[in-house]
This record gives C-alpha cells, sequence and structure tokens, in this order.
C-alpha cells in the first residue's frame, strides 16, 4: 500500500445524511440498513479480501432506527475484536464509532482520524508468506463464529447481563468475557484443526506442529470435533490415526 | 364493475388518514437519511402536487400522527413543502412522457385538483388524457381562489408543468356545457369522461341588499383579484361567515389596504369550520372576529352599500346530531359601517352547467360511491362536485379513486381496491421512552405560519432531518422502494429444517416480532417484521436469512468497493 491504507466503512443509513458521506481516497463505503445486521462472517471475510482496517459507523443509544440494532452491534464488535486479536491481527483495525444522527459530526473526520490510526499500524498483508498465515488465521476466525457455540454465547450476552438467564440469574459482564475468551479460545484452534484436516487428513502430531499446540490438547479438541460430527477418522498410518474434516452443509 | 376486489393492507396511521394515502412514512424516512430528491419521487407516487399541499394542506396526517402521544406530531406538511421547494430551487429535471400502452381516449371536466388527479394516475396508467377546462389557466381553486400569499401562483404552474410533462393534454378556455358536451365529447371519441368541475358558485344569503353594489361574494372576490383585477375595498370590510375561504377573503383584503376588517359569524369560535390555526393567523394580520351575529339586511346608499345590519345570535342547546344551532335574540339588531361586504357562506356548485339527469336534490352529482359512476355509463365524477365543497386533498384522493375506477371500467376489470381501512403500528415500543426523551419537538407549536416555518426550515436542511427523525416509524417497512443499494423491503425468512428452536432470535427481535410455534420452530410476523436483519446476523445455525439483502449481497457491495479503491 503505497500511501493510503485500504479501509472498507460500513454505516447505517441513518447515522449521517446522504450529503455528508464523503469518502476519503482508498476508503470504500457500505450503507447497510442496520449495523446490527452485520453478520460477525462479513466482517471477517471483508478482513480476508485483504483490507487494512474496517470501521463501522452507527447512531448512539438510543438513537437506532431499529431500536436496538446499535447495542447488538455493540457486542458483535467487541468479540470481533477478540477474535482478530487471537488470529493476530491489532484489535485497532476493526473500529466502532457510535454518533448521534443530530450531533455536529463530520463523517469525512471520522474516517480520516481512522484511516491515521490505521496508517500508523501500517499494511495488514505485507508479504507472501506472512500473508498466507494471516489468511489462514482470518479463516480459521471466520470459522469459529460461524459455529453455533460463539453466536449463541455472544447473542446471549445482552440478555444474561443486562436480565437474567432462565432460572433467574444475572451474570456480570466480567463473568461472560471470561466465559466468552474460553469458548473463543477452543472455538478457534478446533476451526484451526478443522480446516487443517479440510485440506489433507492430517496426525495429531502434524497438526500440533503445525498451530503449535500441545499433542494432548489438540487431541482433545479432535475428540470435540468427532462428537460434534465435524471430524473423522481418515485411515492409519502404521501406528498414526489421520484425521479429516466432514463437509457439513 | 360489480366485483370488487379488496385487498387489507396495514398502514400506519399517517398515511391511512390520508384522502390520498401518500406514503408519509417513507418519505419521512427519506428525508432522516438526507434523501430529498427520493423523497419527493415518494410524495409523488400518491400525489401530483408536493409543493402545494405542502403550503395548504389540513394535513390530516399530523392528526393522526402517534407521536401527538409523546409531545407533538412531525411536521409532516412543512416536511414535505420542503423537499419540494429544495426540487424546484435545484431545477426540476423534466419529467419524461409516459409512453401510451393504451388507446381510449379520456376526457377530464374540470383542471382542478381532482380533474388534475385523475389526469394523472390516468397518465401514469398509459391513457392518453385530454383536461378541459374554462378558465384561462389550469389549476382551479388552487389557482384562482387561494391568495397568493398563501399558494404561490409559480408554486402551482411549476406543479401542473409537472403533469404536462407526463404527457396530459390540457386545453384551457373550453367550456363544459357550452363548447363540450357529453354527446360532443363522446363523437369526439372519448371514451371516458370525468366531471370534476368543482363548486364554484358561491352560496347566496337571501337577505335584502345583497345585490347592492360593494357586495361582492368571497370567490369571486379572490377570483377576480387572481384574474388581475382592480378592487377598491375602501377602509372598512365586513366577511360574513366562519370557514376557510371567509379568512382568505379577510387577509386578502387586510393585505389590499382596508384599515378595518371583520368577520361576523353567527355562531362561536368552536363551531367556526375554518382550521384554528388559520384563525390564529388571521388575527395576528389584524383581522378582527364578530362572533354571535348575523346579518339581517345589507342597507345601501345610491345603490351602494353603506351599512350591514345585525342581530346577535345565542346557541341553542345541542340538538340530537350534537350541533348547536343559532337563534336570534331580539330586538338587538344593530348596524356595522362599512364599503364592502364579502358574503363568504359557501360554494355551491354550479348546476346548471351539468346535465340534469346526473344532479341530486342536494345540487351535487349523485355518484355510485364505490366506482364514482355517474347514472350515465362511461361518465364518472368527483371532488367538491360530489361531496360539496372539501379540500385539495380530499379531491386529489377522490381523483385517483376515479381514475383507478375509469382504467378497470375501460378494461372490463372488477375494480381492485386496497382497503386501507385497517390501520396498525407497532405497539410494543421499548423505545417509545427512549426517544420521547431524546427527541423534543424544535418548533413551539406544530402548527406555525408559513413564514415562520419556511425561515426556520430553509435555513438549514438538519433542522429537517432533525424534525424527520422524530417520527417514531410506527408502521411496517414504509416501501420507499427507492432501489437504495442495501436497504430494501426486506423480511427475515426461517429454515424450518435448520431451526434447532434456541430461541435466540426471539430474545433479539426489537419488534417482538418472532415467536416460536408448536414445534418449537421460529417464525416471523409478516406485519410486525421491518427487516433489520439483527436476527440473521445471529442466527447460529444460519436457519434465518433475509429474504433480499443475503450475506453474499453485503459481500458483493464489499467486493466492489473494494475494486472501486484500488
Amino acid at each position: 500500500m503505497e500511501g493510503n491504507p485500504k479501509i472498507i466503512c460500513f454505516t447505517c443509513s441513518w447515522a449521517f445524511p446522504e450529503w455528508e458521506i464523503e469518502a476519503p481516497p482508498n476508503t470504500g463505503v457500505i450503507q447497510v440498513k442496520c449495523i446490527g445486521r452485520l453478520d460477525p462472517i462479513v466482517i471477517l471475510e471483508s478482513f480476508a479480501k485483504r483490507v487494512d482496517g474496517i470501521i463501522v459507523i452507527g447512531c448512539s443509544p438510543p438513537d437506532c432506527h431499529f431500536i436496538e440494532g446499535n447495542l447488538y452491534a455493540e457486542r458483535t464488535i467487541n468479540l470481533l475484536k477478540k477474535v482478530i486479536t487471537l488470529a493476530g491481527l491489532e484489535p485497532e483495525r476493526l473500529h466502532l464509532e457510535l454518533v448521534s444522527p443530530i450531533e455536529n459530526k463530520s463523517f469525512l473526520n471520522l474516517v480520516e482520524r481512522f484511516v491515521e490510526r490505521i496508517k500508523s499500524l501500517g499494511p495488514l498483508f505485507k508479504g507472501k508468506e506472512v500473508d498466507e498465515e494471516i489468511l489462514f488465521n482470518i479463516q480459521a476466525a471466520k470459522q469459529a463464529v460461524t459455529w453455533s457455540r460463539l453466536r449463541i454465547l455472544s447473542g446471549r450476552e445482552r440478555k444474561l447481563t443486562e436480565k437474567a438467564n432462565a432460572y433467574g440469574e444475572k451474570i456480570s459482564q466480567e463473568e461472560i468475557d471470561r466465559l466468552i475468551e474460553e469458548v473463543m479460545g477452543e472455538e478457534y484452534i478446533r476451526s484451526k484443526i478443522y480446516l487443517l484436516t479440510k485440506e489433507k487428513p492430517m496426525s495429531v502430531e502434524e497438526i500440533s506442529k503445525r498451530i503449535g499446540v500441545d499433542s494432548p490438547l489438540v487431541l482433545q479438541h479432535i475428540v470435540a470435533l468427532r462428537r460434534r460430527g465435524l471430524l473423522a477418522m481418515d485411515r492409519i498410518e502404521g501406528y498414526t490415526p489421520l484425521y479429516r474434516a466432514l463437509e457439513v452443509d | 364493475m360489480e366485483r370488487l376486489e379488496e385487498t387489507v393492507r396495514k398502514f400506519p396511521p399517517c398515511r391511512a388518514a390520508c384522502p390520498a394515502h401518500v406514503n408519509v412514512q417513507a418519505y419521512v424516512c427519506l428525508i432522516q437519511m438526507g434523501k430529498f430528491k427520493e423523497a419527493v419521487e415518494v410524495i409523488r407516487r400518491d400525489l401530483p402536487f408536493p409543493a402545494i399541499c405542502g403550503r395548504v394542506c389540513f394535513s390530516p396526517c399530523e392528526d393522526a400522527c402517534s407521536r401527538i402521544n409523546i409531545d407533538q406530531a412531525v411536521a409532516i406538511r412543512s416536511l414535505k413543502r420542503l423537499v419540494a421547494d429544495i426540487e424546484r430551487e435545484q431545477g426540476r429535471v423534466r419529467a419524461e412522457p409516459i409512453p401510451k400502452r393504451y388507446s381510449e381516449k379520456i376526457a377530464i371536466i374540470g383542471a382542478g385538483p381532482a380533474g388534475l388527479a385523475a389526469a394523472y394516475e390516468l397518465a401514469k396508467l398509459g391513457y392518453p388524457v385530454t383536461v378541459f377546462e374554462r378558465m384561462p389557466e389550469p389549476g382551479g381553486m388552487m389557482r384562482y381562489c387561494i391568495p397568493d400569499y398563501r399558494l404561490e401562483r409559480f408554486v402551482v404552474r411549476n406543479e401542473i408543468e409537472y403533469i404536462k410533462d407526463l404527457g396530459v393534454e390540457i386545453k384551457t378556455g373550453v367550456e363544459f356545457g357550452k363548447d363540450v358536451t357529453i354527446d360532443s365529447l363522446r363523437r369526439d371519441g372519448y371514451k371516458a369522461i370525468f366531471i370534476a368541475v368543482g363548486a364554484q358558485a358561491s352560496a347566496k344569503m337571501n337577505i335584502p341588499g345583497e345585490d347592492l353594489e360593494g357586495v361582492i361574494h368571497a370567490v369571486d372576490f379572490l377570483r377576480a383579484l387572481s384574474l388581475g383585477k382592480q378592487i377598491d375595498v375602501g377602509e372598512r370590510v365586513a366577511v360574513i361567515g366562519g370557514g376557510n375561504t371567509a379568512i382568505d377573503a379577510a387577509r386578502t383584503a387586510k393585505r389590499l389596504g382596508a384599515k378595518e376588517v371583520m368577520i361576523l359569524y353567527r355562531r362561536s369560535r368552536q363551531e367556526m369550520p375554518a382550521h384554528p390555526w388559520e384563525v390564529e393567523i388571521a388575527e395576528k394580520d389584524g383581522v378582527k372576529f364578530y362572533f354571535l351575529v348575523s346579518p339581517k339586511r345589507i342597507i345601501g346608499e345610491n345603490g351602494r352599500v353603506k351599512a350591514v345590519e345585525c342581530i346577535r345570535m345565542r346557541l341553542s342547546e345541542p340538538d340530537e346530531s350534537g350541533r348547536r344551532r343559532p337563534i336570534p335574540i331580539p330586538f338587538t339588531e344593530h348596524q356595522y359601517e362599512v364599503d364592502l361586504v364579502i358574503p363568504a357562506i359557501g360554494q355551491v356548485v354550479e348546476t346548471w352547467t351539468l346535465p340534469p339527469e346526473i344532479v341530486s336534490k342536494d345540487g351535487l352529482i349523485e355518484v355510485n360511491p364505490l366506482t364514482m359512476e355517474t347514472n350515465i355509463p362511461g361518465v364518472f365524477a368527483g371532488g367538491d362536485v360530489v361531496s360539496g365543497p372539501a379540500s385539495i386533498i380530499e379531491a386529489v384522493g377522490a381523483g385517483k379513486r376515479a381514475a383507478l375506477s375509469i382504467h378497470c371500467y375501460l378494461r372490463g376489470e372488477p375494480l381492485k381496491r386496497e382497503n386501507l381501512e385497517e390501520v396498525t403500528w407497532v405497539k410494543n415500543w421499548s423505545s417509545l421512552s427512549k426517544k420521547e426523551r431524546r427527541y423534543e419537538s424544535p418548533v413551539e407549536k406544530p402548527r406555525l405560519s408559513f413564514e415562520e416555518v419556511r425561515a426556520y426550515l430553509e435555513r438549514v436542511q438538519r433542522a429537517a432531518r432533525f424534525e424527520a427523525l422524530r417520527c417514531l416509524g410506527c408502521g411496517p417497512c414504509a416501501e420507499c422502494l427507492m432501489g437504495i443499494d442495501l436497504c430494501v423491503k426486506d423480511k427475515a425468512v426461517v429454515d424450518e429444517n435448520r431451526c434447532i428452536g434456541c430461541g435466540l432470535c426471539v430474545e433479539i427481535c426489537p419488534y417482538n416480532a418472532i415467536t416460536k410455534n408448536e414445534n418449537g420452530v421460529a417464525q416471523v410476523s409478516e406485519e410486525l417484521c421491518k427487516g433489520c436483519g439483527t436476527c440473521a446476523a445471529r442466527c447460529p445455525k444460519e436457519a434465518i436469512t433475509m429474504e433480499n439483502i443475503s450475506n453474499e449481497r453485503i459481500l458483493a457491495a464489499v467486493m466492489n468497493a473494494i475494486a472501486e479503491v484500488t
């Protein structure tokens, strides 16, 4: 990237009026109905399209046109920040900005400030081999947020912390954050195992070396994945079983 | 024409209240986004006169607005005026003539709001339409009887220009009953005729002295001025009557230099048919109101008005209809010395110009209320000539309904009508209290004078957006259908085979539109779903997808954006 980083800006149609939306160079602006509509998969897939930073602009509470879409978007972005950190990206590459539609803020300034921050971070995709690694990590992160475990947890986050669960218990924000991080760590590793064995059948040892996780732990995750019906033993070479990911629709 | 196919649809209260069913929520929503041009386009779908109605409509939409329950109605009319004015000032793109799909010629008598609205609708359907107007310029009451300080002439001309651009032919100076008749039109090959001549004549007071020099009826007074005639109003003017026309005449007389203008009305202020805000403005202009007085005779001197003699009235107890009749109090006669008397006690249809077989006993045209057809087949009527004096927007509504009926008549199809009676809005407002705190009306009163609103709204477009944001959006998706990239009418769709019944969507939906059915599978209510997609973005099993905006579509937009920036 000579000079300008590649930036994608998602914004809802209400945060800024049409005449305000003016993008700095190298920034693509995509107006969506509601930023609550943004699926974590979409954001990670956008990163996989080799952009350096993503800024999401919506309305600050309580101005959401769809009542609470912005609050859900906030949770999604927090989750994504954690997951991209796991994938080795700086969390600053994803930024959520909530502005009131009646505030006197400049869209251009907002995005330009973000561009400056990304400039100081440098490009996300630097060279061939490093890129492969980052892309693989992003794909793994994407797989992790596609599976239901994290999605259910993050979708329930607001209810669990603001209201109560089915037993009338309220969970503190710290507790749920810890829970999400724990689940995310597991799911991220499982995603990597799943993606690797999708390419070719692999042994525990090979996987362990490839992703830098101890082999007993890898085996634990393999067991979990097999239980979910995502992984199966392909064949045994010598005394080493090889595992292969199953195509699940 | 016997069969009627009705489709019941749910509409927000503002749209249902509007006689022309203008899609209010949609254009207010577009103003929120700052898309003013698109907003005008949405208004034009139902109403060819955004700038006119933005000025003089009595805005039943605002009376129906749900926001009234919180503070005040959204200033819908002012918003409409603003977007229309912005469009005109920036220079409207000339509308393309609409290609003619059908060969049946249609004649419309009267280029007032009803006639022009019908012509507009029929031209949009693809019919060749000719409008006949006896005055030198089209526009009817809008052009001739609304004073130009309320409705500037160039505004009327501009709106009619738009209708002409679509291919509607307007022939002025042609009088119905004299230059053309139903038979002559039929001979000229017109397959359907729509009579919308309005109520042009003034109602007579039938008191002595009404024919003296210096007595001029309100509509004649206003019309003469619009035609450029000079009228000497003298120093003191008495306007008789309590309707909007009376107010217009009084304010006009004041502007022509009368020192004292008084409105004499036989009931009290509460019973005045004029809109209260109009009365307020007239008072600001210095018009005096005398209530509970009725003219008994007009006294003349040398054939000219000298004074008007009135008698005091009192109101009876409410009768069965709830109306309080005025009863004269004996021996309370008194006189007001005046130079000009302007009776404004109502307009009547000029029945003598119409074929006698379609005129009812009340002096109006009788039509089938459903099809608007008169008892002569192929001849339709609507507007003031059917309803008696009413408003522009009601006339537009009548014109639209007639146009649809004429279309069905010519095509030999059953009349398809959307039943807009049923009103709905999202009732479970979790955000109502939030919005309440948030947006207080920037205007002190919901109805300001036009000058104030203009000054307020035109200063900044931001203010318009601010005002529009007060809209609660209480209907379902407003269906602006403006083809905005990723904001189209959308709906969550559940794939029953994938749904695991986790209930996440039920918790998330801000509109409580999702419920679980007896099998534990999520179910989306069509009425309540606004298509925000918050549920689809979180469904753990990808069981909920959006009908129109899928993840793939958003990603395609991302790809386009990337391709553009590099």
